[in-house]
């Protein structure tokens, strides 16, 4: 058999309280498209970063075809031809897609400090043409779609090549994470070209994903290799086992627990509300009932969430809670109206990456722990360490950074935040599982029911169609600004994704 | 996301006493370089050099922990100085609360102007900066203002037991109250959260706008409580008196290790960030360094003073 392509052995990372890694194996042979599976915490994401040379590890060893090296800096995983697509875009938005591309590297496309602009398009243009890609290597960034950026971004990331010598290994963190189903597919079939010439590390929380595109998965836990599957043939179960060291559970959105919506006056009601981007959206939704939208990308539904959350101007319309008409100017109104919001950019809006868990919980509902207008320490102790008990969120302590925590326990503080005041009647949510496992997930999905069941009314945004399928009641479908059709979904009489695309085409 | 290099990182623990730990070193190295440095007299000449440099810096604080920067704080000092040195004939006892409700409201005026208008705080602020320095030159007829009876105001220059400075102890209530009430409230929090993050706060339901005006206003009152002190000192007020103080008040709050991005740092960083700039100032001619090195080591010192009381954990980007 051939030298791995890159190989990793008995690699170690602490962290205060957390150890990330503890001592992880992993080989990437060369031409092959390896997956990397685990929960959020299992240590993907300190295992890449190690990889890069962004974190330095305690103890174990990275090869490079077979040689031992250290990597200190991404410039010398580059150096070795280890680069990385990260899940944050790392692209500079007003440069063209041939400066971010030769950025960093620019080599002959700069002489005597002064750009060549015919010889920086034609590295560019070269690293475009290895994808295949037609995009204008003059088209500024920020001109580009999304999907586009992300081709721009791993043509960046394959300048490694010619710097290298070698065949690189590319490494791809979450790349579908804000894809369409489309685009998703286009971005397959560029890492099936890659393949040809370089070794792929694919990162996906969605296992189906994983299983389509690698020909091997290896899988995370607890900071350690626990598994390597090949993927011919297999399932997503299979996988997931591996995953949490058990069977998943059957009844992955806990639809048991799915609650009996009462026929009554509407919690919230929504009538003509129009924006910048949405028109005449009519919305009801009842105590304890989840109410999905879905739609494509710039239908609109994510700043009809917005505006029912004081975020967004709203031009005309009218919101009433439980019958009784509210202006919500500011987010601060709608916080007091008992209407909570978790923002699909956890990192950037969820969250206060450098607070304290207790901080980010308490944010929101001031009251909870202050006696008048003073902080009650004591107060405040006691009610989060009870809500992190009761979401079980895994945390060092009430005083950890929440940026420390993994991307499940995160989004639970998040939620907390909303519930800790005991005065929620409204929860907004704009891909609350984004970017999480599916053991993390499904402890969403469950809290969301238990929520329902206690009667406050939620608006899901979900991640996906089956997720919207499977835990809405009603599912409202939104297309170019408009609500164009409304879809019962019930237990027991659940339409299929299929239903639902034809209504949003 | 963190994603900083793990090269250079110290304790948790430790870093919130680096300022402090600053500060001795500073005043041991003073002391080696001179054994008569450290005397009763010098250290009350530096602390009464001090006070207003940390009331200005304290002030100023808030607006940076919000992300923000108020660059109009000395000006608005020497702009109060005359305000205060013409008002306390007529006025009396008070004309200080008067100065500082003045000070205050220009302060929040900015702070409105920011919010409001959706204008960056460094641009308000230098425009700021601009417009009071003229004011104060018109309104004191470009020359200084003497203040025949001192008598309301000279209580801020008297020694408490003959040695601590009146003016030093009341910075040190000033930063002690802003400390207090920060922790003891909510503020903390809110402000934090607008420092590290406005759209997360904003999007957590927490009052931003109001949070900044607020800081803005105190950094006013602030300014204008540190006039109050120049005035009691030179029994007169000048059209540019505190214009020098800009500089040092910045170099005080980073030293003292408060994130100029916002969100990580508090009030106390910034007491002994004065302390440091002024001991510099004030020790570095006494222990006998060249004028002419003096501005170098003044230089060196800041930057390596930042390099050590600045967290590096809690701070990801450094612009």
């Amino acid at each position: 058999m051939s030298v791995p392509a890159l190989e990793v052995r008995g690699l170690v990372k602490h962290y205060p309280g957390v150890k990330a890694l503890d001592g992880v194996d992993l080989v990437v042979r060369p031409n092959e498209v390896l997956g990397l599976a685990g929960e959020n915490g299992a240590g993907k994401s300190t295992l890449l970063k190690a990889l890069v040379g962004l974190v330095a590890p305690d103890a174990g060893e990275i090869f490079v075809r077979g040689e031992p090296v250290r990597l200190r800096s991404v410039v010398e995983a580059a150096n070795h031809g280890i680069g990385m697509v990260f899940q944050e875009q790392s692209l500079v938005p007003n440069l063209t897609a041939a400066e971010n591309i030769v950025l960093g590297s620019e080599g002959s496309a700069v002489r005597r400090g002064v750009y060549r602009w015919d010889t920086m398009r034609r590295l560019a243009q070269e690293q475009l043409d290895k994808i295949g890609s037609d995009i204008d290597p003059l088209a500024r960034t920020d001109s580009l779609s999304f999907a586009e950026r992300q081709m721009v971004e791993i043509a960046k990331v394959l300048r490694i090549e010619e710097r290298s010598q070698h065949p690189p290994v590319i490494i791809l963190d979450e790349p579908t994470s804000v894809l369409e189903s489309k685009e998703i597919e286009t971005l397959f079939a560029q890492i099936r070209r890659l393949r040809e010439f370089a070794s792929v590390v694919f990162v996906s929380h969605r296992l189906d994903e994983v299983l389509d595109v690698c020909d091997r998965v290896t899988v995370l836990r607890g900071g350690q290799s626990v598994g390597e599957v090949a993927t011919a043939g297999a399932v997503p179960g299979e996988l997931h086992k591996l995953m949490i060291g058990s069977t998943g559970s059957d009844d992955h959105y806990h639809s048991g627990a799915a609650s009996l919506v009462a026929a009554e006056q509407p919690r919230l009601s929504v009538r003509k509300l129009s924006g910048r981007s949405f028109q005449e959206v009519d919305l009801d939704v009842a105590a304890g009932e989840i109410v999905g939208i879905v739609g494509v990308h710039g239908s609109g539904r994510e700043d009809v969430c917005r505006a029912l959350f004081g975020a967004e101007p709203t031009t005309a319309g009218e919101i009433r809670m439980d019958g009784k008409k509210i202006d919500l100017p500011h987010t601060r109104a709608a916080c007091a109206a008992g209407i909570g919001y978790v923002p699909a950019e956890r990192k950037i809006e969820g969250m206060v990456g450098a607070m304290s868990v207790a901080d980010n919980m308490t944010l929101t509902k001031q009251k909870a722990r202050c006696t008048g207008p003073f902080v009650a320490p004591k107060k405040q102790a006691t009610l989060v360490d009870r809500w992190i008990e009761r979401l079980s969120i895994r945390t060092p302590g009430r005083d950890t950074a929440i940026g420390r925590l993994s991307g499940g326990n995160q989004q639970k503080v998040v939620l907390a935040r909303w519930l800790v005041g005991g005065d929620i009647k409204l929860l907004l949510l704009d891909h609350p599982t984004r970017g999480l496992d599916i053991g993390a997930r499904s402890e969403v999905y469950r809290l969301m029911r238990e929520l329902a069941g206690s009667g406050v009314a939620t608006v899901l945004l979900a991640d996906s169609l089956e997720e919207a399928i499977g835990m809405a009641d009603r599912i409202l479908v939104m297309s170019d600004g408009r609500v164009v059709a409304e879809v019962a979904c019930p237990n027991g009489g659940k339409p299929s994704p299929l239903d639902l695309v034809k209504e949003m085409v | 996301m963190t994603t900083h290099v793990a090269a250079f990182r110290l304790p948790v623990r430790i870093t919130g006493f680096m300022p402090l730990i600053a500060l001795v070193t500073l005043v041991a190295a003073l002391t080696v370089a001179d054994a008569d440095f450290l005397t009763q007299r010098s250290l009350t000449a530096a602390l009464r050099t001090a006070a207003p440099l940390i009331v200005l810096a304290a002030g100023a604080t808030l607006v940076v922990l919000c992300g923000g920067i108020d660059l109009s704080i000395a000006a608005l000092a020497s702009l109060s100085t005359v305000l205060l040195a013409l008002w306390l004939p007529d006025l009396g006892a008070l004309a200080t609360p008067a100065v500082i409700a003045v000070a205050a409201t220009i302060g929040a005026v900015q702070g409105l102007a920011h919010v409001l208008l959706r204008i960056p705080s460094f641009i308000v602020t230098l425009g700021g900066l601009s417009i009071l320095s003229a004011v104060a030159l018109v309104v004191s007829g470009a020359g200084t203002v003497r203040v025949v009876d001192d008598s309301t105001v000279k209580w801020l220059d008297l020694y408490l037991g003959g040695y601590l400075p009146m003016s030093a102890v009341m910075a040190f209530v000033v930063v002690a109250v802003i400390a207090v009430v920060l922790t003891v409230t909510p503020l903390k929090s809110w402000i934090s959260a607008t420092g590290y993050s406005e759209s997360a706060a904003r999007l957590a339901g927490t009052p931003v706008d109001l949070v900044k005006v607020g800081a803005f206003c105190v950094s006013g009152a602030c300014a204008g409580f540190a006039a109050v002190m120049l005035v009691s000192r030179q029994f007169s007020g000048g059209p540019t008196m505190a214009d020098n103080l800009l500089l040092p008040a910045v170099a005080a709050i980073v030293v003292g290790g408060t994130a100029i991005t916002g969100g990580h740092g508090s009030v106390w960083r910034s007491l002994a960030g004065a302390l440091v700039v002024t001991l510099l100032r004030v020790g570095l001619p006494i222990v006998g360094v060249p004028s002419a090195y003096e501005q170098i080591l003044y230089g060196v010192i800041i930057v390596v003073a930042v390099a050590l009381t600045l967290d590096g954990s809690k701070v990801s980007i450094i612009k």
